[in-house]
């Protein structure tokens, strides 16, 4: 799925670099200011590109020791900053926008202009129907769901590692971990407000030129502007959460009615420190959806056997699509930073306990 | 004082306990009957649990929490904002002064990340973890670094953008200089067309737009101790200036040095004659986007790296690394494809060379411990400026904590390894962060 979305972004990119070539070539051939310009714009699209084939090419790497859990969240960081980037352009147009409109200063060199934003338009309508068929239809291309998702883990975890590497290269059942991918969703968007635009330019020239009034450009663009600001702040504030490593409400209810059951089992006193978060190695892939990694630690009773108390809670939690790793420590040891043995232990403590509560 | 910050920390979390919710406490009276094992104390505990989640603070409440100098900080932003303003707008005709305005900004920007990092701090749902947000708010600093770093690259890309249409047309009168991107073409054309006259201030006179940002970026990097606080939120691997001049206050943070040294070049700008103006002028809007272009790419994978849930080791000095208790410091000069290679390279006149301590070297020191076989899997990853985890699987050797006997053992061995991980890795020796690890160590004896 990836290997597709990193091809379609370099087809893309290499088409606008040999475009950008071009632009370059006849602008200074022609000494024209608005060619160049755009040129120059063209190779920061190309920079963006390059940073979305990156990353789209990254988060297929494996997890070493510094990557600990992988490159899951490279396309994510991808599409924040792309999100992040369209706000400040978006921003900048629209104050751009308002002098134009303030000072009235008049367009020139209207066919240069014409031409310059056609050739543009024609780019980018490639790149539209490269990218907005993925961003829509991520669902539904890949949508024929196979079944066995079983995954029989051994003690260390281990037992699934292989399961990954079958690469069955679709998804789990039509994206229920809600993995939109926001690094092709930032392209998206990028190519999207260039082609408007774009747009924007053409429709303001042909009107500038039946109608003067200097005031059409500028129009145009802060619409375009803030049709780009609404859009991308969606984009931006999905791939914060994920960044943030906040859990999902739907993952949530379910984890804590998980974690309530732990409790419940045979050797367990109780648990302190338990952070999850999303496993995205492998996004989008074999994996089972909304796989949660975490650590925990759990005091065991005592007389209870650690290792087994280790076993049952740790299987507990695999039943339950949750990863851990888990220190087991005996009741009443205060040693450890949870600070899960520190606190009293006193009868009276389950009175102050229930007076507590809000 | 590694034990310190653990004991410390310990405690925020202990609150837990104090007030769990309500349909735990019907575990905790199943609890021990399920539990057929023999049972001293009859009370049994609570189990620690988190809340579910905790309010995030409205904009109201955040106002309303506000001290007193977290006020003033508030209003100072507000005032380099201002600046920041007059200085975008003075700038008509000047690419310099609009690229200088960018960096302004920035500051501006990173003050205000301070302010609102510190208004947080406020409230329980930054520090304390839950289960939505299993680490706190305190993650979104580093994502504000990041947003922060690509406004830098975004506002080095727009002036170059500028500055390359002007060199490519030496002829051409000045532009008007913030250009947007894609739909850029009509206004580059339109401001090519219509002549503005360039910014020019007369000779002798003082250009109030750039002594604006002098004195500003100088209150707030004085005035209100926000250089150290950007600094340390914008920690960006600079080890270029620090080492020219070690100790120099002004260097360690490199943005509020940036912007004080352009606003002085444009201040001595009106000294020359218009010809020259022109092309200074270009000249310097290049040197500030590049440099903006350089510190937000470094900048932004600094804290990618963090925001990827990474660990990339720790820079220490060897004078330091040899004083600390183990003599077998398996720290190993840093790779030359690094980014730290130049500090190594600049270095060698000083004393200390600049090496790092790695992950592997830790868990090659880790796997030294007695009793410890095998470290099977180790993930480092740091969570956010201050906090650090380490999560390990650990083999005991033969005959250690097997069957309960030696509860002792096993939680010195744990606290011993605790403690190699947080006096390695824990930044401690008066590098400004401290970085708190939390050790998770789960075992798994032979027999
Ligand atoms: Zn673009
Ligand atoms: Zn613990």
């Amino acid at each position: 799925m990836t290997e597709k979305d990193s091809r379609r972004i370099f087809y893309f990119m290499s088409l606008n670099l040999t475009f950008m070539m071009i632009q370059a070539f006849y602008g200074y051939v022609t000494d024209s200011l608005g060619l160049l310009s755009d040129s120059v714009h063209m190779f920061f699209d190309c920079v963006a590109l390059a940073v979305g084939l990156f990353a789209a090419v990254a988060s297929k790497w494996p997890p070493s020791e510094r990557f600990p859990y992988g490159f899951g969240k490279i396309e994510t960081l991808s599409g924040f900053g792309n999100g992040v980037f369209l706000i400040l352009i978006s921003v900048e147009i629209m104050t751009e926008a308002c002098e134009r409109i303030w000072e009235g200063r008049e367009t020139k060199r209207l066919g240069e202009l014409f031409v310059v934003s056609t050739l543009g338009l024609l780019v980018n309508l490639v790149g539209m129907m490269a990218f907005g068929h993925h961003h829509h239809g991520h669902g539904h291309d890949h949508g024929h769901s196979h079944g066995g998702h079983d995954h029989s883990h051994g003690c260390n975890g281990h037992g699934h590692g292989h399961d990954e590497k079958h690469d069955h290269s679709h998804g789990g059942h039509s994206h229920g971990h809600s993995h939109d991918n926001e690094n092709m969703h930032g392209i998206y968007l990028h190519v999207l407000a260039d082609t408007l635009g774009s747009a924007a330019v053409i429709v303001s020239t042909i009107l500038t030129h039946f109608w003067k009034w200097s005031g059409w450009d500028p129009l145009a663009s802060f619409l375009i502007a803030v049709l780009i600001l609404l859009s991308s702040l969606p984009l931006v504030k999905s791939s914060a959460r994920r960044l943030l490593l906040t859990i999902p409400p739907e993952i949530e209810y379910n984890l804590r009615n998980t974690l309530s059951g732990i409790t419940g089992l045979r050797g367990v006193v109780g648990y302190a420190a338990p952070k999850f978060w999303i496993d995205d190695r492998n996004a989008g892939e074999a994996t089972p959806a909304n796989k949660l990694l975490g650590v925990m630690h759990v005091v065991a009773a005592r007389g209870a056997d650690m290792e087994d108390v280790r076993d049952r809670v740790r299987n507990y939690l695999l039943g339950h699509n949750i990863d851990v790793t888990l220190q087991v420590e005996r009741e009443g040891d205060t040693s450890c930073w949870c600070g899960v043995g520190r606190s009293p232990l006193s009868a009276s403590h389950r009175v102050t306990h229930s007076t507590s509560i809000f | 004082m590694a034990t310190d910050d653990g004991l410390a920390s310990g405690d925020s979390d202990a609150q837990a306990p104090k007030n769990p919710f309500n349909f735990q406490t019907q575990f905790i009276s199943t609890g021990p009957v399920k539990s057929h094992q023999i049972f001293q104390e009859p009370p049994p505990r609570p189990p620690p649990v988190l809340p579910a989640s905790l309010p995030i603070p409205t904009f109201k409440e955040a106002w309303a929490s506000m001290q007193r100098d977290q006020r003033a900080r508030l209003c100072w932003c507000c005032c380099h904002a201002a600046v920041a303003m007059y200085v975008f707008f003075s700038a008509e005709g000047s690419l310099a002064m609009t690229a200088l305005s960018h960096l302004v900004f920035f500051d501006v920007g990173s003050a205000a990340v301070c302010v609102a990092v510190d208004v947080l701090g406020n409230f329980e749902v930054w520090r304390r973890s839950s289960i939505r947000h299993p680490f706190g708010l305190q993650r979104a600093e580093v994502l504000a670094g990041f947003a922060m770093s690509v406004f830098l690259v975004f506002g080095g890309s727009i002036s170059s953008r500028t500055t390359s249409s002007t060199f490519s047309r030496p002829s051409a009168s000045t532009p008007r200089t913030t250009r947007p991107p894609r739909t850029s073409p009509t206004i580059t054309a339109a401001a090519a067309a219509t002549p503005t006259p360039a910014r020019y201030v007369s000779p002798g006179t003082v250009d109030f737009a750039s002594l604006a940002a002098v004195v500003s970026t100088l209150v707030s990097a004085y005035g209100l101790r926000n250089h150290s606080r950007i600094r340390r939120v914008m920690r960006v691997p600079f080890p270029y200036l620090a080492s020219l001049l070690p100790g120099a206050g002004i260097l360690a943070n490199p943005f509020h040095f940036l912007t004080l040294c352009f606003s002085f070049l444009l201040l001595l700008l009106p000294l020359v004659s218009l010809a020259h103006f022109v092309w200074l002028d270009a000249v310097i809007c290049a040197a500030i986007a590049a440099s903006m272009f350089i510190l937000g790419t470094r900048l932004a994978v600094a804290q990618g790296l963090m925001l990827l849930m990474s660990y990339s080791g720790l820079p220490t000095t060897t004078t330091i690394s040899s004083s600390s208790t183990n003599p077998s410091s398996k720290s190993k000069p840093f790779p030359s494809s690094s980014s730290s290679s130049f500090s190594a390279a600049t270095t060698t006149t000083t004393a200390a060379t600049t090496t790092t301590t790695t992950v592997s070297s830790v868990v090659r020191e880790l796997e030294s411990e007695p009793h410890v076989a095998r470290v099977e899997e180790a993930q480092f990853w740091q969570v956010h400026y201050g906090l650090a985890m380490a999560n390990l699987k650990v083999r005991l050797a033969r005959g250690t904590g097997s069957g309960g006997s030696d509860d002792g053992t096993l939680s010195q061995v744990r606290a011993r390894l605790a403690r190699v991980v947080q006096n390695r890795l824990g930044e401690g020796y008066g590098r400004g962060g401290n970085l708190r690890w939390e050790v998770t160590v789960q075992t798994c004896s032979d027999g």
